[in-house]
């Protein structure tokens, strides 16, 4: 991280004439001691067309920076080489990323996040190098308390987590999609780039384009091209939130905002404290082979050891470590039938172990093994499984993949084998297969959960584009089930239920309350075909939805982009809050980073309300705290102060945008670091 | 797909109507109607730099893809570097100028001013009497591509408009994005380093000023249009200087490598004179070039 002459050369220079001087032991006094060289940090972040605002981020931090006497430097690569340096190698200063979930989340996922026992494993598992045995014991805390007291734990592990800023959360952006209308609708009642607002979509003019050959088509641009490269849903380089590989792969419950959403799972119940029984729904992989409670079995051991217990110690996968590491065993008791050990855990965290991707066996079974490059072993702590681009996915999810060309576009097309297309497969869940008797709710309760669902992501729509879509959506076989009038009614009443969307099953639901799924998702999805096609960029996204070659675009759209929405004259612009928060990350591992006290300062650096005026547009919030998307959870004195419009913790050390320079260099002086003559600021460990 | 095909349509029209005008006023139709029939044995006769432009070009879109992904692995990452090195110069340069008349001028410039000014050449060089010009031209665009493709898989940076877009404004691509469509296609975000519109546009520009007795009004026309390029790279936010000054290097570099590469016409009805003339420039394409930035 610095540029400094080496020791040697000035010894080398120095050393005759001082030799001769006779004073030989005073120089070594001198020369014996490392001195102090300007700190240069690098900021690592995406360029502006694959993410217009993380580069402004950045950059405001490293003007921010220069000023006050570090010398720091925006690097952009590309997202997959960035997930690479941050979440594989762990080789960075700091970066500027988006946290990977879009939807409310538990305060579990902190988990793998933060807990020091990840800092040696890749992904979304401690990047930072995290390393506080409070926040620690926290985090061990919340899994096992019980509702009552689990939210007080919550709150204090985000205190915590605030004071010592192992990264500093930016704001909540408002994910913006451009959609068309026209050909479908239901853009507006849910997040539509998760994969739950995909499937609810519905087909606007049913019937007329049936007799055709071409099949309904949904079709999206993105600018991120990883999609068309690798559907590994357990590679975390290649996942941004894994929306289309969480298509292609079920898992065994989706969250919703009323908690979990039995998926490929029919229903589940605690059979003691520690066992959570499941059953499985008939279903089939997508090259025809049954899914069973086997696979289910294998999922669980593979993403905990992806060598199966080969490899000299585990080599778990660096995607949903957090979920998996609350399971303990799996017993397969018969063909759909499986029981999940845990250790004593809260039963809402524990069930937020079923929401992994379910994987066939006699699939990953073959890719276990340590990688090789033509035969010969080069890294025995990588498996094939984490390095395959799983050319060919078989999963069992209601999409399949067709095709795909690198870096243009990709084709997936809808499972007809899939239980959402299988109306007897979900009316079987409303006999009651849990005995407790709820059941019998089931069906009164999820319309309720329905309209919830659809409502509690604050989805501000812009312009009447919802009009008479409720009148024109119908399910495509004919069930005749009012799922998305559901969904426009929810809409409207969504300034009554802001606020209460709980993060999924943040313990109010625990075992009495297994559903059935939610009517939205009955014959779903509607579209036969799903193309996804690469765009250079945002503007270029935009542009692609207005001339009508594309439904809806699925990457981040930035300010600039936004304008040219409404010059579009059947392009509507559909904002949902994202849970996926822009943080500014640091690298624990490196000196001076590694002190919570320089990481504080750093964050009085970062303006947060002038970003979310100027980078954001206005489409953000800003936030201290990362469970700010779940605002109940937040304690008051975290929570963003709007009549001042500071951070709570660490407010920003200046006013109207300009950064107070002396205030930050005596709050660096406070802390214990130098600065040299010509006021840069110096740092001896690097 | 069909976004690219407009935009391509369009381009091959303007382009076309262009050079025909060009080609009446500039080098004359009596001169133009010997050229068909010249044309044939003029290429035949050029088969070798046409042969390494062709090789240069497909290799380049067949393996650009996998030159990217090395790229990814092995070249330096220089995007901080550069930013370093000039700072907001780009910034700095639309803050002071932009305005809507200048922004659709060096948007025309940078797409058809450029292709224009790169397909001219090739009939006003062909309808010359030697083949020299048109050997030379032809070798230093190959030049130009594979001396860049080296580049472009060393070193990854990415442009002024990808990285400050606080204070630079992707101009081109915000009020044309079909145009995207059609540089993605022959080009990646992160080739920035050098700027190939610059070196082949100075490169066309160079010989514009090597050819002034032959074609005096091309060599201010060139020159006019090659300068337009330089400045609408950075102009539109697309690249930095150091890639424009680096563009200007490679493209004076491979002007020199093509005067060496290709002899001189046979000195056949007095064409002795203009062979004496390119050689006396060739030695020092450097100064003419100089004078054109």
């Amino acid at each position: 991280m610095t540029r400094t002459t080496s020791r040697r050369s000035v010894l080398a220079g120095t050393g005759l004439a001082v030799a001769s001087a006779g004073c030989v032991g005073r120089v070594r006094n001198i020369m014996g001691r490392d001195r102090s060289a300007q700190l240069s940090l690098e900021i690592r972040t995406v360029p502006a067309d694959a993410d217009p605002n993380a580069v402004r981020i950045a950059r405001h931090l490293s003007e921010h920076l220069n000023a006050v006497g570090v010398d720091a430097r925006v690097d952009t690569m590309a997202q997959a080489d960035l997930s690479r340096s941050v979440l594989l190698n762990h080789d960075f200063d700091v970066y500027v990323g988006q946290f990977p979930r879009t939807k409310p989340f538990d305060a579990d996922a902190l988990y793998p996040l933060l807990h020091s026992r990840f800092t040696a494993e890749t992904g979304w598992q401690n990047p930072f190098g995290f390393t506080e045995l409070v926040v620690d014991d926290l985090l061990e805390d919340q899994r096992r308390a019980n509702d009552e007291r689990r939210a007080e734990v919550i709150a204090d592990l985000q205190e915590a987590v605030c004071e010592l800023q192992p990264f500093t959360v930016v704001a909540f952006p408002d994910a913006l999609t451009a959609y068309r209308e026209g050909t479908f609708s239901g853009w507006g009642t849910s997040y539509p780039n998760s994969a739950q607002g995909l499937l609810k979509l519905s087909h606007v003019r049913e019937g007329e384009t049936t007799d055709d050959d071409d099949p309904v088509t949904l079709r999206l641009t993105t600018t991120d091209d990883r999609i068309t490269e690798n559907w590994n849903p357990i590679a975390a380089e290649y996942r941004q939130h894994g929306a289309f590989t969480s298509l292609l792969y079920d898992p065994l419950a989706r969250p919703s905002d009323d908690g979990p959403i039995p998926w490929l799972a029919r229903a589940w119940e605690w059979s003691d404290a520690r066992t959570l029984r499941v059953e499985i729904r008939d279903a089939e992989w997508h090259d025809g082979e049954p899914l069973t409670a086997a696979d289910v079995a294998f999922t669980y051991e593979f993403l905990r050891d992806t060598s199966m217990g080969e490899a000299e110690t585990p080599i778990p996968t660096p995607r949903f470590r957090g979920r998996s590491s609350l399971v303990e065993s799996v017993d397969v008791i018969d063909r759909s039938t499986v029981e999940i050990r845990m250790e004593n855990v809260n039963p809402g965290v524990g069930e937020l172990a079923l929401q992994v991707p379910v994987l066939p066996e006699h699939v990953w079974s073959e890719y276990t093994d340590p990688v090789s490059i033509a035969g010969l072993a080069v890294d025995e702590e990588t498996t094939e499984a984490l390095v395959w681009n799983n050319e060919e996915p078989v999963g069992s999810g209601p999409l399949r993949f067709v095709e795909s060309t690198a870096e243009s576009e990709v084709t997936f097309e809808r499972n007809p084998s899939h239980f959402l297309r299988r109306p007897e497969a979900l009316e079987s869940v409303d006999e009651g297969e849990t005995e407790d008797g709820n059941g019998i709710d089931e069906e009164g309760g999820s319309d309720g959960a329905d309209a919830d669902e659809d409502d509690a992501d604050d989805v501000g729509v812009d312009g009447a584009e919802d009009n008479g879509s409720g009148a024109t959506d119908e399910d495509e076989n004919g069930t005749g089930d009012d799922g998305d009038s559901d969904g426009d009614n929810g809409d409207s009443d969504n300034g009554d239920r802001a606020g209460d969307g709980a993060g999924e099953g943040s313990g109010d639901d625990g075992s009495d309350a297994v559903r059935s799924i939610p009517e939205a998702f009955h014959g779903k999805p509607s579209f036969e075909r799903l193309v996804l096609e690469v765009v250079p960029s945002d503007i270029a996204a935009v542009q692609l939805v207005g001339d009508g070659m594309a439904d809806a675009t699925a990457s981040n759209l930035g300010p600039d982009a936004v304008p040219r929405i409404g010059r579009e004259a059947d392009a509507r612009l559909v904002s949902s809050r994202s849970a996926a928060f822009y943080h500014v990350g640091y690298n624990a591992r490196r000196a001076p980073l590694s002190n919570p006290r320089f990481r504080a300062v750093l964050a009085s650096l970062i303006d947060k309300s002038a970003l979310v005026d100027d980078a954001f547009q206005g489409y953000a919030r800003a936030a201290a705290s990362p469970m700010a998307a779940s605002s109940e959870t937040v304690p008051d004195r975290l929570r963003w102060d709007d009549e001042t419009d500071e951070d709570p913790v660490y407010p920003f050390r200046g006013s109207d945008g300009g950064l107070d320079v002396d205030a930050v260099r005596d709050a660096f002086r406070e802390a214990g670091y130098r600065y040299n003559e010509s006021g840069e600021l110096l740092s001896r460990d690097q | 797909m069909s976004v690219l095909l407009s935009v391509v349509l369009r381009l091959v029209f303007w382009v076309g109507v262009m050079c025909f005008v060009a080609g009446i006023a500039l080098i004359g139709p009596a001169r133009l109607y010997e050229l068909a029939h010249e044309l044939i044995p003029k290429l035949r006769a050029s088969a070798v730099p046409i042969a390494g432009l062709l090789a240069v070009l497909i290799a380049s879109a067949v393996g650009r893809g996998a030159l990217q992904t090395v790229s990814e692995v092995i070249a330096f990452r220089l995007t901080g570097t550069i930013y370093a090195i000039e700072g907001p110069f780009v910034a700095w340069l639309q803050a002071t100028y932009v305005t809507p008349e200048l922004t659709f001028y060096f948007s025309w410039i940078y797409i058809y001013g450029y292709v224009f000014l790169l397909t001219f050449p090739f009939i006003a060089y062909a309808a010359l009497p030697g083949t020299a010009a048109l050997k030379r031209l032809i070798a230093a665009y190959a030049l130009n591509y594979g001396i860049g493709l080296v580049f472009y898989t060393l070193i990854l940076a990415y442009g002024p408009r990808n990285v400050m877009p606080d204070v630079v404004t992707s101009l081109l691509y915000t009020f044309n994005p079909d145009f995207q469509a059609l540089t993605s296609e022959v080009n990646e975000n992160t080739n920035v380093f050098p700027s190939l519109h610059t070196s082949l546009a100075m490169t066309v520009a160079t010989f514009g000023v090597l050819t002034r007795r032959e074609y005096p009004a091309w060599a201010v026309i060139s020159v006019w249009i090659a300068v337009s390029v330089m400045v609408s790279t950075m102009y539109l936010g697309i690249h930095w200087l150091v890639d424009v000054i680096g563009g200007i290097g490679l493209a004076l570099g491979c002007v020199y490598l093509s005067y060496r590469l290709v002899e001189p016409d046979e000195p056949i009805d007095g064409g002795a004179e203009d062979v004496a003339a390119g050689e006396d420039t060739a030695t020092s394409p450097g100064e003419d070039g100089s004078a054109t930035g």
